[in-house]
């Protein structure tokens, strides 16, 4: 019996998780920052620390993530589409479509009976597709982050945005906010919006239920009810959603019969 | 007898006034505030002042630009897309393909006989517009009138593998912390733009003679670029801010003559400038 590590470094935060038994033990987030093999190490040390292991204790390793190749101490790295199945497979063995809704992109995968990705799909490189447009008009509201998911709730009017661009909707909430229009309904215009584009891209795939989400972007309850809304669909919503990656690459260090993810392996 | 054209741009509002023979009066160039109207009017006075006339020498004025509704005295309003056709094929006579690059949109016009026969556009997405050069100036922290001239002295280009404006605006950010040095990463900027522009224009597909205007058409390392992506010589007119204005113009004054001949006296506006105020003046 040991222990198995999986850690995903995204774009905007690196996630990392122990696992014993496929059971998740330990786990760990942190900003990635502008050195993400400095992140890959920190994150390497605070969870071997939270599992009382040593230093010197060898854990198999799982990197994945747009930052995987920063994680030189990984046996091996996976691709980000099968780490979110394997990992949304163990919490929810019955998912057939997983949402997966990033900094950078939202992805769509679709699972057969055993689990296995059948065909995914991912936002085009634009912010409008993934949780940075949060962000950007998080900014322009000069409100936390934290804050919008609440804020966005109490809106009765949300706006409807009239571009699929953040930067011109960047321009937009600020004519918006020129015009008196309280800051809770142009939050909630930006849920809509991005529940919209994630929508079109499920549709694309065509939907299958149950279909369960991840990424930080399901830390929104808001942006889960305009999905569910968008879709007419319950989703199913794991406890920690921005880790299911970080999960999926532990137990692909676990099982090592992994499949292939395609890209080469670390030395 | 006198005729204006008035374009009211995203960014920009421009008028130019001509006379029956078609030669340029004055022109006016001001940023685009939050209030069209009072703008449009303040524009019109400078313009009028600078030719010395007054509003009620002018005998027909159109508007264009996305702003074109909101100019209260204007007699018509014409899309902005025949207005650059009238105005660039009036001043290349050769032109068959015309590309004009605002701060919010890209058109690519397919000129025939001085005719708009096909446009494609761009105003969905900020990476194909001058807005990418925008953001990326103000997050380099240099004047977009800068940009152009900076970048010629590029030594290699740094490719922007980002097509979305708001990562390559990162990008810019990490190129920058790993000591690359600014005119490089410029010439990388402006290749970007040029590529999306040219593969929007390649659409319709790209003949000569080639003119490409609006405000991004000042900017001489976009020119440079552009010619390189698109492969053919590129012409740009002394103001290519102006052949929306222009076209405008042209188009009142043949709407004018052609309704003349044919004895029809064509419904005008009043021509009453309505005392303005700045919205910015207002708010100091």
């Amino acid at each position: 019996m040991s222990w198995f590590m999986g850690i995903d470094i995204g774009s905007a935060y690196s996630k990392g998780v122990i696992t014993r038994d496929l059971k998740l033990v330990a786990s760990h987030i942190t900003r990635s920052g502008a050195d993400y093999r400095k992140s890959a190490e920190t994150m390497r040390t605070e969870l071997k620390r939270k599992v009382d292991l040593t230093q010197n204790d060898v854990v198999n390793t799982v990197a994945t993530g747009s930052g995987a190749d920063n994680v030189y101490f990984a046996g091996r790295k996976a691709s980000e589409i099968v780490c979110t199945a394997r990992g949304i497979g163990n919490v929810f063995p019955q998912a057939r479509t997983v949402i997966d809704v990033a900094s950078q992109s939202t992805k769509v995968i679709r699972l057969n009976e055993q689990g296995i990705v059948i065909n995914f799909t991912a936002s085009q490189k634009c912010a409008a597709g993934g949780g940075r447009f949060v962000e950007v008009i998080a900014n322009v509201l000069r409100i936390d982050l934290s804050d919008f998911g609440p804020l966005a709730a109490t809106s009765r009017t949300p706006i409807t945005f009239s571009t699929g661009c953040a930067v011109f909707g960047e321009s937009e909430a600020v004519t918006r906010i020129a015009e008196g229009i309280p800051k809770e309904d142009i939050a909630a215009g930006v849920n809509k919006a991005l529940a919209r584009t994630i929508s079109s891209l499920v549709k694309k795939l065509r939907l299958e239920e149950p279909c369960a989400i991840c990424g930080g972007g399901a830390l929104s309850t808001t942006l889960l009810r305009a999905i569910e809304s968008e879709l007419n669909i319950n989703l199913l919503i794991p406890p920690q959603p921005q880790l299911i990656t970080a999960l999926g690459a532990a137990i692909i260090a676990a099982t090592s019969a992994a499949p292939q993810s395609g890209r080469k392996r670390n030395p | 007898m006198y005729f204006a054209g008035v374009d009211i741009g995203s960014t920009m509002t421009k008028v130019v006034l001509i006379d029956k023979a078609g030669n340029l009066l004055s022109f006016i160039k001001g940023p685009t505030g939050a209030e069209h109207r009072q703008l449009a009017n303040e524009v019109m006075r400078q313009a009028l002042r600078q030719a010395t006339l007054q509003i009620g020498d002018i005998s027909y004025i159109v508007a264009t630009g996305y702003g074109r509704l909101n100019v209260p005295f204007a007699d018509r309003q014409i899309t902005e897309l025949s207005c650059h056709a009238r105005g660039v094929s009036s001043l290349f006579p050769n032109v068959r393909t015309a590309i004009d690059i605002g701060g919010q949109d890209a058109k690519c016009m397919r000129i025939d006989n001085g005719r708009l026969v096909d446009f494609v556009m761009n105003d969905k997405c900020a990476a194909g517009t001058g807005r990418f050069l925008e953001v990326t100036a103000a997050t380099l922290g240099i004047k977009l009138e800068d940009m152009g001239e900076i970048s010629l002295k590029a030594t290699k280009r740094i490719a922007i593998s980002n097509l979305c404006t708001i990562f390559a605006q990162q990008e810019v950010v990490a190129l920058l912390s790993r000591g690359e040095k600014l005119d490089n990463i410029l010439a990388g900027l402006h290749d970007a733009l040029a590529s999306r522009v040219a593969a929007l224009a390649r659409r319709l597909g790209v003949e000569p003679d080639l003119v490409l205007t609006g405000g991004v058409a000042k900017n001489s390392g976009m020119v440079k670029a552009m010619k390189e992506s698109l492969g053919c010589e590129i012409l740009v007119p002394e103001e290519p801010l102006l052949t929306g204005a222009l076209g405008a113009a042209i188009l009142a004054k043949e709407t004018h003559m052609r309704a003349e001949a044919a004895g029809e006296v064509l419904p005008t506006k009043s021509r009453r400038l309505e005392k303005t105020t700045f919205f910015t003046q207002e708010h100091r």
